[in-house]
């Protein structure tokens, strides 16, 4: 089997290659920094966050196991501190409860809206503003979906891959998710 | 075909993941149902935006003097001293998790072990009861009929047990002599190699990781 990349850069790190790890985080660090600021919508939180993310790798190399693809485990780190942040912030909205994950698309109203901006999105056109908006106002389990479907591009396969759930649950979430932003968006359209 | 099935359809559809004969019949209902038509627009321009706030935001994506200085943060954060190879204790340990727990645990809690691995030469005893313990030089007797409650771990020094120890006796960097009359109760190990820094912080961290 050819070794990724990732996983040839890993090995040298572990063995104390300084520069083959430099290399790891020059690969993710600037993704992983968007990321996390969707998630968090606060600058110094999200660079916190790489920083962290970065941190465990290093510490953990030995326990990469490389049947995974590194990506997944980079970002399952990185997601996982940035709900982690985003549980302790503030009780999380229930735009649903678990169990009524299946019932339908509708049911959205216990969504609360919030008009926050960030200071740092004024320049934006108003449906990017919306949608930053939206995705901001979800509660982490979607929010994270979502940031990576439409953020880092990835299936629903990898997705679920990340957050360590089937892909039915995923699919269903990116359901919501969208329906919730089409809502949002529904005058603008 | 029902307006319910058709958004569900939609979904699908945009992710990729409808059947090419499904998607002749949502076709079909598109045509027939003027909602689900506006409805599938909607979403489908709403998909389309929500792909499209990739690098917008000013705060969102680092410019380049900003991402060198995160790398530079990260990079100097990393711990300076790593295992080149491995770490028989470290592979002990990940198979004894909950030995791990409470040792970092009487560790932590103790405080008696705060020094860095590099500074350390000095006789380190930490337990979860040392009543008992004599501690003469660098040489640490638990005396004949004295009973340690807990675990015990040496570090840079004797172990001289005589007495009764209800939990392991782990000696790093040392010796551990155990008389006739000792009994242990739990594990004992002695590691000759050096503890680094990188092992016990990845034992550190076991327990807060999430996944
Ligand atoms: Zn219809």
């Amino acid at each position: 089997m050819v070794k990724s990349l990732e996983a040839r850069l890993a090995r040298l790190a572990l063995k104390g290659d300084q520069s083959a790890f430099a290399e790891i985080v020059s690969l993710y660090q600037d993704k992983l920094y968007h990321m996390a600021y969707r998630m968090l919508y606060n600058r110094q939180e999200a660079e916190d966050v790489v920083q962290d993310t970065f941190l465990r790798v290093y510490k953990n190399l030995d326990r990469y196991d490389d049947t995974m693809k590194f990506s997944t485990w980079i970002y399952r780190i990185a997601t996982n501190l940035c709900i982690d942040r985003l549980r302790k912030r503030k009780p999380s909205y229930s735009l649903d409860a678990e169990s009524s994950e299946h019932e339908g698309l509708d049911g959205y109203s216990m969504i609360p809206s919030d008009n926050r901006t960030p200071e740092s999105e004024t320049l934006l056109s108003e449906t990017q503003r919306i949608i930053h908006q939206a995705i901001e106002t979800l509660p982490a389990k979607y929010k994270s979906v979502m940031v990576l479907r439409y953020l880092q591009d990835m299936s629903l396969q990898e997705i679920g891959d990340v957050l360590d759930m089937p892909v039915t649950t995923i699919k269903t979430r990116v359901h919501r998710g969208r329906e919730f932003l089409r809502k949002k968006l529904e005058h603008k359209l | 075909m029902n307006c319910n099935v058709a958004i569900v359809w939609m979904h699908d559809y945009l992710d990729g993941e409808l059947p090419r004969d499904d998607m002749a019949a949502l076709k079909t209902h598109l045509i027939a149902c003027p909602s689900c038509r506006s409805r599938f627009e909607q979403l489908q321009q709403t998909e389309a935006m929500a792909f499209g706030m990739v690098g917008s935001g000013m705060d969102a994506v680092l410019d380049e003097k900003q991402s060198a200085l995160l790398t530079e943060r990260i990079m100097s954060q990393l711990p300076a001293k790593r295992a080149g190879k491995p770490n028989a204790f470290a592979a002990w340990i990940r198979k004894h998790p909950a030995v791990t727990v409470a040792a970092v645990f009487a560790f932590v809690m103790l405080g008696s072990f705060t020094t860095m691995w590099e500074q350390n030469t000095q006789l380190s005893v930490s337990g979860t009861d040392l009543a008992q313990v004599v501690i003469e030089g660098n040489t640490v007797t638990i005396p004949e009929g004295a009973r340690v409650k807990g675990d015990l771990t040496i570090e840079n020094g004797k172990a001289n047990v005589l007495g009764d120890v209800d939990g392991n006796v782990t000696v790093i960097d040392g010796q551990l002599y155990q008389a006739s009359t000792a009994h242990i109760a739990g594990q004992t190990k002695e590691i000759d190699q050096a503890l680094d820094w990188f092992w016990y912080k990845v034992t550190q961290s076991i327990s807060k990781l999430a996944y």
